[in-house]
């Protein structure tokens, strides 16, 4: 399915078996949950019990014997009463205002996790309760009608290039769109868990299904009181995370630990999936508004977009999550004067956070929903009007960015058209034409994924890799790779190793990944933002280039009689003598006893610049491309919207493992169609209505339709070995080209998602949406 | 707080020991049949766990699937899977294959038994649309002895059936699909599989050409329990089918039905797609 790789690497491009594929078959991975840790005691929470009040005070019933459990109140806390995010507006534990029910009130440690439930059921919270905010559409209603200061504002930033309210202000007719998104969880197959224990050296150690080893211990300095060298965060094996395990873990990392440092011995806390849906991240719900005017030749004069993003109760990481959103909103197609204006509002229910595109899929539901309407005022195909205005290489984006190196587009875009015949099969389209026994409709989307932090983010952070000649568990020689990215399921694992293993010139099956731990590895950064395999795999893909010329120094010295030595394909080669391989000539290495380890640095490519400030300048390192075509059939007696074939191309750089990319690809697309389609919770009452599976509804098998998937490598070649970001752009424009398809397919554009069968009968048949 | 592990369970292996046992309220307890339904209720703490349950699995009798005076016999504890395939059901009762076809997923169907659906008494229960189509009549088991009593009046309300403490589901006695007689089924679930239903629902219609000589119709999960639909069957009954009769029926089910909104869907597309599933009915003949 993907192009040939390049003929000079060995190891990248090849669909290699993933290295933790067979323990996990086996079943012989170690969750935390099946970790044995003697004298376990079981964490829970005392929950507030409204979405915004005042806490009056606390009771523990008498009647309960309190000495079977441990507790932490917020005076037992031994540092600051804070989770040091973003922000610094989220107390660990509520002592005065409560801003979403369920926030957690006092921690609770019993032997049983029966009867640390009892406790907590034992604990009253007196409660003052205050008016809350609960909808999105709540928000944006006081946003709109100048109430936003009755709002907390959690963050706000723009984009400005040209002069895109002078240009609305002369044109004749401006097209406007409103397109709002709603909440998504997350649905890791493994719950939230994490568990600690305190340190014989004092300190504490956290472990733990996390993304983010380096995020947990930091976030948790102040509130422990502790030095960062004091609090030790490993990653035990992790059952998906999907961006739901970025920020998140430090609440239940520190409850566990709070609860061990006072009880003396180790807590843990395993969520069950009831209590992982209600109270853990969502994705944002958004709202954006475009406003836009077309030039007489069908070309973009300029485009106005406000987003909103319903923050939750805190800051935690939403500033990142609406930069990422505006720096997308209007990011795909060539104009000289845009302003993209971004809000995240606070509300009364549990933070929201990362997942999976992180802002990207809310933005482009937008801007590719919006840009059917404008193809059409233009009097163009939805292909034609993309191809005459996609950015390209050369062109300039939003925030002034140059397209340089590795632009897929329009390759990208003219494949998907090619592939899924789309010219032709748009004539087809049905329109909700009457006495059709189903509608048929195709539709398009265009999109990008700036892969890496924003900005110079990765410069400043300067992630470091290491690696070092050792023995592996099967006794041979071999390197162990020291990052703090983390295997969640994507094949971290595996791609990076490949990356090391070429560069070192080894064998794959002679280098490993070990699960991170803060005590023995360098903070190659968090694993989120699609960086894992362009930034870390570089990192790695060098440092393996360096223990290669180590290794062949040492072995010229050791082994070859300081001929010169060529390391390649496992094997050391010299001039007139036969070939050693790689095992023999370590063993020699190996019994010299010096230690072989080298040690990288991220570097960006120079050129690239950003003004965090003003928002200008090159907002990524680098962009994935890509172009979705999604094909449905509505079922005119009951509305319902079957999906029928999506044709994908993506444009991701060098593909490093056919099988795993693909693998991404399909699962991104197929948690997007529950995104489109399905997935729906609101807050009720305080809490999420889906609050279990059997009410928050993901695609199964048979929602998952015929896929044409493809990639074109366009490598990026300034940071080797050329791969780009991969994880999110899959969720990124799944859900216009599902909505314009199905409004080709209806006649009738749905403005939300996700679009099921009672909103097309309320837009149809209703009028209006209800 | 209760575990799985610590109810009590008796797993009687005839019918008069199962009989027995409920008849004695030391003895009685939560009736256990697939479990698909109860189990996860217990761990949601949808309902409490019990003291005690009797397992029903091991009755042979419970288990068989017979034709006898010319009904059709399913006992309560006859999996969805063997309805699927058994061929005395394929045979005469299409619209019920269908349906328990369409519960959950194969896991769900291999475990699930027919009454355990009817018992559950969810208004979104897949299989009763189908057996109210089919007449049949619920046969109830106690040491006193087995009673009659039509489907429609066997469910009373919501989450109510007319089941006394001591008795259990026997059977299930069907009027099979007459010669010539054509039966449907149509589900609006959220997805492929794993659904709950929105609306089903099913019919059984005698024709002459285009004339029905018979038409029994019935919608789930748009009323307390599942319905049959006595205005528009009488409004259809007798007539010639043309494009005005499916006009007038299918508003006629928008009179007749009165379904509420939940999480799965809302008030107003339920209504409106109950009629709709009627039309699709109608224009298939």
């Amino acid at each position: 399915m993907t192009q040939q790789s390049d003929g000079s690497f060995r190891i990248i491009g090849r669909s290699l078996t993933r290295s933790d594929a067979e323990d996990k078959v086996r079943g012989k991975a170690q969750y935390l949950d099946d970790l044995t840790m003697p004298g376990v005691w079981y964490a829970d929470v005392v929950r507030a019990p409204v979405p915004c009040g005042k806490l009056l005070g606390l009771h523990f019933d008498e009647s309960f014997d309190w000495t079977q459990v441990v507790t932490v109140k917020p005076e037992d806390i031994p540092g600051e009463n804070i989770v040091d995010m973003t922000g610094l507006d989220m107390p660990f534990l509520a002592y005065d205002r409560i801003q979403y029910q369920g926030e957690p009130l006092a921690l609770i440690a019993a032997p049983s996790k029966a009867l640390a439930r009892e406790a907590v059921n034992h604990v009253r919270a007196e409660v003052e309760e205050l008016p809350a905010i609960q909808s999105i559409q709540e928000m944006v209603e006081r946003h709109k009608t100048g109430l936003a200061d009755s709002l907390r504002l959690l963050e706000k930033k723009e984009i400005r290039r040209g002069d895109a309210e002078g240009v609305l202000a002369g044109a004749g007719k401006v097209l406007e769109g409103e397109y709002w998104t709603g909440f998504q969880e997350q649905l890791y197959i493994e719950p939230q868990g994490m568990a600690a224990e305190p340190m014989e050296s004092g300190g504490v150690y956290i472990r733990g299904s996390i993304q983010c080893p380096y995020y947990v211990a930091p976030e948790l300095m102040k509130v422990l009181n502790l030095p960062l060298e004091k609090i030790r965060v490993e990653q035990t094996v992790t059952g998906g995370a999907f961006g739901g395990k970025e920020e998140f873990p430090t609440l239940p990392g520190g409850y566990c630990a709070l609860l061990a440092l006072k009880a003396g011995r180790p807590v843990k806390m395993v969520y069950d999936r009831h209590e992982d849906i209600l109270f853990t991240t969502k994705r944002h719900p958004s709202w954006t508004r475009y406003r836009t005017a077309l030039a007489e030749d069908g070309r973009i004069a300029a485009m106005e977009v406000d987003m909103i993003l319903d923050g939750g109760a805190y800051t935690t990481i939403s500033p990142v999550v609406l930069y990422r959103g505006i720096l997308h909103a209007a990011l795909g197609y060539r104009c000289e004067n845009v302003t993209v204006r971004g809000f995240v509002y606070a509300s009364n229910s549990f933070p929201c956070g990362a997942f999976r595109g992180f802002g990207a899929p809310q933005a482009y539901w937008g801007l590719e929903s919006h840009v059917e309407d404008l193809a059409e005022q233009a009097g163009l195909g939805p292909d034609e009007f993309r191809l005459k205005n996609c950015l390209q290489e050369g062109d300039i984006t939003p925030t002034g960015q140059h397209l340089l190196t590795s632009v897929g587009t329009p390759a990208v875009l003219k494949e998907a058209l090619r592939r899924s015949d789309f010219h032709a099969k748009l004539a087809r389209c049905d329109q909700g034409r009457p006495g059709a026994k189903s509608w048929y409709g195709i539709g398009v989307s265009f999109f990008a994924h700036g892969a890496g932090f924003t900005g110079d983010g990765e410069a400043k952070f300067g992630s470091r890799a290491a690696m070092e000649l050792g023995r592996l568990s099967d006794g041979r020689p071999g390197l162990t790779l020291y990052a703090s990215s983390t295997e969640m399921g994507q094949g971290a694992k595996t791609v990076l190793a490949q990356m090391a293993a070429e560069g070192a010139g080894l064998p794959f099956d002679r280098v490993f990944y070990p699960l991170p731990d803060t005590r023995v590895v360098p903070d190659s950064g968090p694993t989120v933002a699609s960086r894992t395999t362009m930034v870390v795999g570089n990192i790695l893909y060098h440092a393996g280039h360096k223990m290669k010329c180590l290794l062949e120094e040492a072995a010229a010295k050791h082994c070859f009689g300081g001929a010169s030595v060529r390391l390649e394909g496992g094997r050391f080669f010299a001039e007139g003598v036969e070939a050693r391989p790689f095992e023999e000539v370590a063993e020699v290495l190996l019994a010299q006893g010096e230690p072989l380890r080298t040690e990288h640095q991220f570097a960006l490519p120079p050129h690239i610049r950003w003004d965090q400030e003003r928002f200008v300048g090159d907002a990524y390192p680098a962009y994935s491309w890509a172009c979705n075509v999604a094909e449905v059939e509505v079922d005119p007696l009951t509305l319902q919207i079957h999906l029928r074939k999506i044709t994908a191309v993506y444009d991701v750089g060098r593909i490093i493992n056919p099988t795993l990319a693909i693998g991404q690809l399909q699962g991104g697309l197929v948690q997007t169609i529950g995104y489109a389609l399905m997935e729906t919770m609101q807050v009720r009452k305080g809490l999420y209505d889906a609050n279990r599976l059997q009410t928050y509804i993901i695609p199964t098998a048979l929602d998952v339709p015929e896929m044409d998937l493809q990639f074109l490598e366009y490598s990026c070649d300034e940071l080797a070995p050329g791969a780009k970001g991969l994880g999110e752009i899959t969720m990124n424009g799944l859900a216009p080209a599902i909505g314009n398809a199905v409004r080709r397919a209806t006649g009738c554009r749905l403005c939300a998602i996700p679009m099921r069968p009672e909103d097309l009968y309320a837009t149809l048949y209703q009028g209006a949406k209800d | 707080m209760k575990t799985l592990e610590e109810i009590f369970c008796r797993q009687p292996e005839t019918l008069n020991e199962a009989l027995t046992l409920l008849s004695d309220e030391a003895t009685r307890g939560v009736l256990l049949s697939g479990g698909t339904d109860l189990v996860v209720q217990w761990q949601a703490g949808a309902v409490p766990m019990p003291e005690q349950v009797i397992d029903l699995s091991a009755v042979p009798e419970l288990k068989e699937i017979s034709a006898q005076d010319g009904c059709l016999r399913i006992g309560a504890c006859v999996t969805h899977a063997a309805i699927r395939n058994h061929a005395l059901t394929r045979e005469a009762l299409p619209a019920l294959v269908a349906a328990c076809a369409s519960i959950g997923a194969r896991q769900i169907q291999s475990r699930g038994t027919l009454g355990g659906n009817v018992a559950n008494a969810s208004p979104a229960g897949d299989a009763s649309p189908a057996l109210l189509v089919a007449d049949a009549r619920v046969v109830t088991a106690s040491l006193a002895g087995e009673r009659c009593i039509p489907m429609n009046e066997f469910l009373l309300d919501y989450r109510k059936i007319d089941r006394h403490p001591d008795e259990l589901i026997l059977r299930f006695e069907l009027t099979p699909c007459p010669q010539g007689g054509i039966e449907r089924f149509c589900k609006i679930g959220t997805r492929g599989a794993q659904a709950i239903s929105k609306v089903m629902g099913a019919c059984r219609v005698v024709m002459h050409g285009k004339d029905i000589q018979h038409m029994a119709l019935a919608l789930g999960s748009v009323a307390a329990t599942a319905i049959r639909l006595p205005e528009t069957e009488k409004l259809l009954a007798g007539k010639t089918l043309c494009e005005e009769l499916v006009d007038e029926a299918e508003a006629c089910v928008l009179r007749e039905v009165h379904p509420i909104a939940d999480i799965r869907s809302t008030a107003e597309y339920r209504r409106w797609v109950s009629g709709r599933i009627v039309r699709g009915f109608l224009e298939s003949l």
